[in-house]
């Protein structure tokens, strides 16, 4: 592991030992507080007190700050971490002891959600005769809930023909995307005259054969994140199949689910029929059926998987947006979120009631993150997301 | 403080741009350790302003790239000039010389087209100042060829071998953050964040840069701009928005603000029709009082 001591011989000959100690500090401090700043920062940051003011507290925190810090968001920590280090009176740092050994980032310890009593996973696996949907109590504290639980309880998970046939348009949608580079192809529409520039030359200047270019393929992702809660019972089981279809039609799709704790489903929707699906979800996925902590789930996508979103990604997320987390959470996961990909769309089945507005807490802190709010509540919601599914 | 950046912040100054202690000092620093500055903030508070208040202060050049989706190594480094290269093979048809020497004159600098990377590597004299501005709207594999130039400021042509630049310029790297730029790159970066002025602040920017502005007017101004960033809004006004906007009333001859005049010059600070319908029915409800005496 590089360690400070290399440092130490770098610049050590222009600056006093006490400032070097400093900085070493501070970047050790930062570090602990979770913002990457390696030797080669605490390297910057020596050279930058070689060329200002260092009498100057306020002029040594703005060029500590430009120099260590890389983001807007670790502006407080720094500052935090600075006033710590630095000391107040003299302007100078104070020479201070270098701490033991890193400490450890101490979590709380998460409260157990309260299990709200709902249906199991079972109940989805009942032979579905059409009068399960009637028969579950629904969570959602919503006055519609009847009504749109009619929406789909009339789908029998057997009779999955519609959602493949939906699959495959968005597959397609998808795939087809044309980027804005060019590649080399045999049978363009545009000449590339670079290389046919190149060619001419054997022929003395005449461009015998055009060489032709094309736009390359973009590849554009999905990612989808169920809300399996409580709340989200009825809905889960609808968009799940929808899902389920989804991801044994298009290659570059990853399923998640979550309510309190994210689940990665892919490996389980991929290559087995629906009904065998489910059987392994029930196995796998612990908190069907819980509360709801859309944030943590959230941060803990991005955490676990940062491959899996960049700018060509559309991130799907299926919620209703009742949420027992902390509001500011999601509201910084989501952004997050919504700027490493390249489109939010976040499906709402509680939008297809009439009188639907965005307003539970959950709601109003992802809004100011999402490309776009829309119904998920029955196939004909979700055909229609088949145009806003382009980067 | 130190006499370089206060000297910068003067200089700044004079070119009418009024700036801080953060971001006299994070320019002073990008020119003292040579690195590249990252300018982060919303759109519309002065990020692209820097470069070239910082190109005017050292009597540099400033070399600027716009950058674009799909913006690829061609469009920023170099091309080639076809057409030239193709009539000079046709002129040279008779001519006895060697494939490999007529070769060597096609790819020769007569031919090369300079984009603005290029053009900065190879400047004579000064090192000029290099704009790469909205650096977030490239893609991925554009950024990942920036952090090679910047890392070295030399490219490898082909047909011409290695240039290196003879001084390295200096960068200025423009975000409005619609993406996530690479740990990569921002670690290669000083860091400057710019936030929406102060009222103070943005009082001077406006008094300083629209003449013939009277003192109340300027205040009405700019406390409707700031309380504007407090609401709800698609898109803020920035600062060149609040500019436009006291430059169309100093052409209306306005001398305060009221409901008629803001309704017939909202189009200079507001470019989102859900903005205007609730700025209307701000006025409606009478908060332009409210707002133009807002101060912090």
């Amino acid at each position: 592991m590089p360690d400070e001591r290399a440092v130490a011989h770098a610049p050590g000959d222009t600056a006093p030992a006490d400032l070097l100690a400093a900085v070493v500090t501070l970047c050790r401090t930062l570090r602990d507080r979770g913002i990457v700043a390696t030797p080669a920062e605490s390297i910057d940051g020596v050279r930058a007190l070689g060329v200002v003011d260092i009498a100057d507290r306020d002029e040594v925190r703005l060029a500590l700050r430009s120099v260590l810090i890389h983001r807007r968001e670790d502006f407080d920590a720094f500052d935090e971490a600075f006033r710590e280090v630095w000391s107040i009176e003299r302007g100078l740092p104070a020479p201070i002891p270098l701490p033991g050994p890193r400490r450890e980032m101490v979590k709380p310890p998460a409260p157990a959600p309260a299990r709200p009593p709902t249906v199991s996973l079972q109940n989805w696996m009942k032979p579905s005769d059409g009068d399960a949907g009637d028969s579950i109590t629904v969570r959602a504290a919503s006055d519609n809930e009847s009504l749109v639980a009619r929406d789909f309880s009339h789908y029998a998970a057997e009779d999955d023909e519609a959602f493949r046939a939906l699959a495959r348009r968005i597959a397609r949608r998808l795939s087809l995307r044309r980027s804005r580079r060019w590649k080399a192809s045999r049978r363009g529409r545009r000449i590339d005259l670079r290389r046919t520039v190149r060619a001419s030359l054997r022929t003395g200047g005449n461009p015998i054969a055009l060489e032709r270019r094309v736009r390359k393929v973009r590849r554009t992702s999905l990612v989808a994140l169920c809300d399996v809660s409580g709340s989200m019972e009825l809905y889960a089981r609808f968009l799940l199949q929808f899902l389920h279809a989804l991801q044994n039609t298009f290659a570059r799709v990853e399923t998640f689910a979550f309510a309190t704790r994210l689940s990665r489903l892919t490996p389980l929707l991929r290559g087995v029929r629906y009904r065998e699906s489910l059987r392994d979800l029930g196995r796998e996925v612990q908190d069907f059926s819980g509360g709801t902590r859309i944030g943590a789930s959230i941060r803990g996508f991005l955490d676990r998987y940062p491959k899996l979103v960049d700018r060509r990604t559309i991130v799907v997320i299926l919620s209703d947006g009742w949420d027992v987390g902390d509001p500011a959470l999601l509201s910084d996961a989501m952004q997050a979120l919504h700027r490493r990909s390249g489109r939010v769309i976040w499906l709402n089945p509680l939008m297809g009631g009439a009188d639907f507005t965005p307003d539970t807490r959950g709601m109003q802190a992802a809004l100011p993150h999402i490309d776009l709010l829309a119904p998920g509540h029955n196939l004909e919601a979700l055909q229609r997301l088949i145009r806003h599914l382009a980067l | 403080m130190n006499d370089e950046i206060r000297r910068i912040q003067d200089v700044m100054e004079r070119e009418a741009y009024i700036t801080d202690r953060q971001i006299a000092t994070s320019v002073f620093l990008a020119t003292a350790l040579g690195k590249p500055l990252l300018v982060e903030g919303h759109p519309g508070v002065g990020k692209t302003e820097i470069a070239k208040v910082l190109a005017q202060t050292l009597g540099a050049d400033l070399i600027r790239l716009q950058c674009y989706e799909g913006l690829d190594a061609t469009t920023a480094l170099y091309e080639w000039n076809y057409q030239r290269q193709l009539l000079h093979i046709k002129l040279g048809e008779s001519s006895t010389a060697s494939m490999a020497e007529q070769e060597a004159t096609l790819f020769s600098e007569a031919f090369l087209l300079k984009r603005p990377l290029l053009a900065a590597i190879t400047h004579h004299g000064k090192p000029p100042v290099l704009l790469i501005d909205e650096v977030d709207r490239s893609d991925e594999e554009f950024e990942a060829f920036l952090l090679e130039i910047l890392s070295d400021f030399q490219v490898t042509i082909p047909e011409l071998g290695t240039i290196r630049a003879e001084a390295r310029p200096t960068v200025v790297l423009t975000s409005n953050r619609t993406r996530e730029l690479s740990e990569a790159l921002r670690r290669r970066c000083l860091y400057l964040w710019i936030d929406y002025p102060s009222f103070e602040k943005e009082l001077r920017i406006v008094r300083t840069k629209v003449p013939g502005l009277g003192e109340q007017l300027a205040r009405e101004i700019t406390g409707v701009v700031q309380a504007l960033r407090k609401m709800r809004l698609t898109k803020h006004p920035g600062i060149a928005e609040s500019l436009d906007w006291a430059a169309a009333l100093v052409a209306l001859h306005a001398d305060h603000l009221d409901e008629e005049v803001v309704r017939e010059t909202m189009g200079c600070f507001l470019k989102d029709d859900g903005d205007f319908q609730r700025m209307e029915r701000e006025l409606q409800g009478g908060a332009l009082q409210a707002m133009a005496s807002f101060a912090g």
